[in-house]
């Protein structure tokens, strides 16, 4: 139809000037040339440039971020849960970008818990980042997202949380707001369960918000679990125990720790005052002290069995050997050792069960001060066990070149030596497993460790425990350390505290022992610091404690009672000794 | 109804009993198939698809600044829902005018561009008109706003038709036909860069001397004016750096990317990122705030990501399409002698090519940056208005030159 001419019908001189045809079809043309145009340049942007332009973008938007590695879980070795992570969030702020309504910033100060000049304080706070408040709840989180704040962002973070609470507190240990790991077994076995983080490549929006994952660069190595040789039960009997002696006494401070004597696993560690791992906000120094780790105190008592272990190792006595301790007291070039009452002659077993002072220094200085160093040594005094734990001590043992006779004398009953409660339960060992020292382990073990080290002949402890066991017998220091059912052999300490060098009237009572003393199981070891009410005596403070968590952990453990059964004894004879008057040891 | 069985006859479909002879008669002179057809429906199918398109890629664009910004309330569907009243806005207005005669356009054209200036003039006065960064281009009418530049194209097609074909005889005169447009121009030019809105500027100059051109000026004035055009230009941008830097900065956004480049280079980046089928209805990462305007100026560039080369080779195409066939219909208007009809069909043809071309080549890099809209797809109210009626106009002038053809009076 393009091809049909107008007709004119008439010759009007207005129409005789007729608009130029040619000019729409160049106007149209160049149009034309101009989409032309608009197709090539696409073209070359889409299809032929678009790598390098690409490559501008992804400098824009493309980050590598990380991804951070699962918290492994810690587990008693029964497998229940003692840490866990559990996902929260932290708020963060780009103060720049955070210009919020004085209504929105108190809707954020009141759902974050903090005043609105405090937060409008860190909001003008001149720097790029800063956190508003770490670690929330996600429902909380939620909300606040949902307020959606310019320049108010979250990010997901782990907190560690402790089903078991205080009563694992030490053991375990906690992690930072960065979850890693702080004191105990999260700091010890940090590595293991932080894993490495692996990383992405993603884009984000340019408010930074991730709205596409690009590709995976490595991927996150998670955390493993680890498994304890804690025993819930057990350790829960411990730190009940401890709790109650520590009212019960007026205490400053206690620890407690149960040993598998056939594997060296720690099964329970209990330390007073404790906290709450879940909420540190009131957090003090001494409830912090994993005491039966960094705590080094002179033992007093219960480093005599040694002593006379070494002189029965030698030949030196015999259990029914005699020792002449009249008149109580004892020189020693200037200084005077004496017993808390007098007992004149005791065969080397009583020295033991009554704990005599003098007793055993004079069994004590028969060996050349090198000859006890090396004892120490071998029972491994004044080196630390090197499990991991953050500050662990070894106690001080001083070179053996430097003692004094007094000095050699005050050791062998546990003055001027100091130690940990856990050093002190391993050595215990010894007299557990026939003369061997093993090492100790914070998580299960499968299987029995190879031998250790020996000390001592099995003859000897044979001998050892004989006397021992005395010792919770009528007659001994701590008849109050007995559990029922069960043949338990042990020595009680109370030590004097020196407080800057000089001994106070101030006392540390504590109990090591094992049980069943036919084929020990267990190793438990109780320490009270500063007992203030109902005794200071290691017999009657300590004591009760032992026989409290030994009882429980071998019914626990389901070891059948070795001891033959005694008919009940309701009333008593005139003139003979009452457990009290018989719960009574020297320094 | 005189020409009431003529008429029935063209419906080539129907078979009529009444004298076959008749009807080979009439198809020889207007054969069947396009007979039949009452409108252009090639104008129709690529208006409805642009504004459709953008309609969707507007929603596309703005759904994360939408759903990230106070102003919106935080609702990803609040660009959606004001495009949406403004498309049906539009067709409302579009209907209007498409019930008016064009000899009632042409007696509306001179008071219709006096009301223009009218209201350019108000947009200056300070208080009235409303300032948005730093342009002040919007008078405020309750709930909408009104931005009397986009009218004004409409407008300048109106009134430049009508003056060439009052001055027709007076075509080739410098003095006559050609010094009094150039001076209204200049007037309306002056009040639009006070606004400042230099994008309209070119437009609706485009547009007057467009239609000018067409209706037959002078070529050597035309071409002596070009020539002075980009001498003086040459000169402007020559005896300053700072000027020369500001017109060629778009050739090189990468030497400063993040500066005078920003947008420029992210749109860029958009296109690269599209290749030839788009990373992706919606999954655009540009419109994540990097490009700033997304769902106005820079439409298209969203468009190249998310559809890729064939969403823009589609756009560009549906363009093509719409402005051929305005001017095809003003050719036809001009065979039957509408002179009128034919150069507004022309003039808005030529405002529909050159603002969507002036848009894109921006989008791509090929003109400097300059705050221009894409016609019919862009988000804006005054703009889809100004749109859908000189398109419902296009649409009166082919219904119109169709009618004649048939015979319905003239």
């Amino acid at each position: 139809m393009s091809k049909q001419r107008p007709v004119t019908f008439n010759h009007n001189p207005l129409l005789k000037r007729e608009l130029p045809a040619w000019r729409p079809r160049f106007v149209l043309l160049a149009l034309l040339g101009c989409s032309l145009a608009l197709v090539g340049r696409a073209a070359y942007l889409q299809g032929i440039n678009n790598a390098f332009l690409q490559a501008k973008g992804e400098s824009r938007y493309a980050r590598v971020i990380e991804v951070p590695a699962t918290r492994g879980r810690i587990t008693d070795r029964n497998g229940d849960m003692l840490a866990v992570s559990t996902p929260v969030r932290s708020v963060w702020a780009i103060p720049a970008d955070a210009k919020l309504e004085p209504a929105d910033a108190r809707r954020l100060a009141a759902l974050l818990e903090m005043n609105v000049a405090e937060l409008n304080d860190r909001l003008s706070s001149g720097r790029d980042f800063v956190y508003l408040k770490r670690q929330l709840s996600p429902d909380l989180a939620e909300r606040i997202a949902a307020l959606k704040l310019p320049g108010i962002h979250q990010q997901q973070e782990y907190r560690r949380y402790y089903p078991g609470g205080e009563v694992t507190a030490h053991m375990l240990g906690f992690t930072g707001v960065e979850d890693k790991g702080q004191e105990g077994i999260e700091l010890a076995y940090e590595k293991i369960l932080a894993g490495a983080p692996g990383s992405r490549r993603v884009i984000k929006d340019r408010r930074g918000q991730i709205v596409e994952d690009v590709e995976s660069i490595r991927p996150p190595r998670e955390g493993e679990d680890v498994v304890l040789s804690m025993d819930g039960k057990i350790q829960y009997l411990a730190y009940t125990a401890l709790r109650d002696a520590m009212q019960e006494h007026k205490a400053k401070a206690g620890a407690a720790v149960v040993l598998d004597a056939r594997t060296g696993e720690v099964l329970a560690l209990a330390n007073a005052p404790t906290y709450n791992p879940n909420n540190r906000s009131n957090l003090t120094g001494a409830q912090l002290r994993n005491r039966a780790f960094t705590d080094a105190f002179e033992p007093g008592s219960v480093m005599k069995p040694f002593i006379v272990g070494m002189a029965l190792e030698r030949g030196k006595v015999k259990p029914t050997t005699v020792v002449d301790t009249a008149p109580g007291r004892m020189t020693i070039g200037t200084a005077t050792i004496s017993d808390s009452h007098r007992m004149g002659a005791l065969t080397v077993a009583e020295v033991i069960q009554k704990s005599s002072n003098i007793g055993t220094v004079k069994i004590a200085l028969q060996f050349t001060p090198d000859e006890m160093w090396h004892l120490f040594e071998q029972l491994g005094f004044g080196a630390p066990l090197n499990l991991g734990f953050p500050g662990e001590t070894g106690g001080r043992v001083r070179p053996a070149k430097t003692w004094r006779p007094i000095e050699q004398a005050t050791m062998s009953y546990g003055h001027g030596i100091s130690m940990s409660l856990i050093q002190i339960a391993r050595a215990y060992m010894v007299f557990a497993r026939d003369g061997e020292l093993i090492p100790l382990s914070l998580t299960k073990l499968d299987g029995l460790p190879s031998n250790g080290r020996r000390v001592f002949s099995p003859q000897t402890v044979k001998e050892m425990r004989a006397m021992l066991e005395t010792v919770t017998e009528a007659g001994g220091t701590a008849t109050r350390a007995n559990v029922a059912g069960y043949r338990v052999g042990g020595k009680t300490g109370t030590a004097l505290k020196i407080e800057g060098g000089v001994y106070t009237k101030k006392y540390v009572a504590s109990f090591v022992g094992f049980a069943p003393a036919s084929n020990p199981r267990l190793v438990v070891a109780v320490m009270i610091d500063e007992p203030t009410a109902g005794g200071y005596y290691a017999g009657t403070v300590a004591g009760p404690v032992f026989s409290r968590i030994m009882e429980g952990s071998l019914r626990t453990l389901g070891i059948a009672p070795d001891k033959p059964l005694a008919p009940l004894q309701l009333a008593r004879k005139p003139g003979e000794a009452t457990p009290a008057t018989q719960a009574r040891e020297n320094m | 109804m005189k020409f009431g069985a003529t008429l029935s006859g063209l419906f080539a479909s129907r078979r009529t009993p009444v004298g076959s002879e008749t009807s080979r008669a009439v198809n020889r002179l207007m054969p069947p198939g396009a007979a039949v057809r009452e409108l252009d429906l090639l104008l129709i199918w690529s208006a409805v698809g642009l504004l459709l398109l953008g309609l969707v890629m507007v929603y596309s664009a703005s759904i994360a600044i939408a759903e990230g910004s106070r102003f919106t309330n935080y609702q990803s569907h609040y660009f959606l829902m004001r495009h949406s009243v403004f498309l049906a806005v539009g067709i409302g207005f579009g209907l209007v005018a498409f019930q008016l005669p064009m000899t009632q356009w042409q007696r509306l054209a001179l008071p219709l561009f006096v009301g223009g200036v009218v209201l350019l003039i108000v947009v200056l006065i300070p208080g009235i008109g409303r300032e948005v960064n730093g342009a002040q281009r919007w008078l405020s009418l309750g709930p909408v706003n009104l931005q009397p530049s986009e009218l004004m194209k409409i407008f300048a097609a109106l009134y430049a038709a009508d003056y060439t074909v009052r001055k027709l005889d007076a075509m080739s005169s410098f003095k006559r036909g050609f010094l009094p447009m150039m001076a209204v121009i200049l007037f309306v030019g002056f009040l639009l860069l006070r606004e400042p809105d230099f994008g309209a500027f070119v437009v609706i100059t485009t547009i007057a001397f467009g239609v000018l051109f067409l209706g037959g000026v002078n070529v050597r004035v035309f071409a002596l004016l070009a020539v002075f055009a980009i001498i003086g230009f040459i000169i402007l941008i020559w005896t300053s750096p700072y000027r020369r830097e500001r017109i060629f900065g778009f050739m090189d956004p990468w030497q400063d990317a993040f500066g005078k480049g920003y947008q420029l280079s992210h749109a860029l980046i958009a296109f690269g990122r599209g290749e030839w089928f788009g990373v992706g209805l919606g999954a655009s990462v540009e419109k994540l705030f990097y490009l700033p305007e997304a769902h106005t100026d820079f439409l298209l560039a969203v468009i190249a990501e998310e559809l890729g080369f064939a969403g823009v080779v589609l756009v560009v195409g549906l363009f093509a399409v719409l402005v051929q066939r305005a001017f095809v219909i003003g050719r036809e208007a001009i065979k039957l002698e509408r002179y009128f009809s034919g150069l507004v069909a022309q003039g808005i043809g030529l405002w529909m090519g050159v603002q969507s071309f002036i848009n894109m080549g921006v989008n791509m890099g090929l003109l400097p940056t300059k705050g221009l809209t894409l016609p019919m797809m862009s988000f804006g109210g005054s703009g889809i208005v100004a749109n859908c009626v000189a398109l419902a106009i296009l649409l009166r002038i082919d219904w119109e030159v169709r009618q004649m053809k048939r015979g319905a009076g003239s």
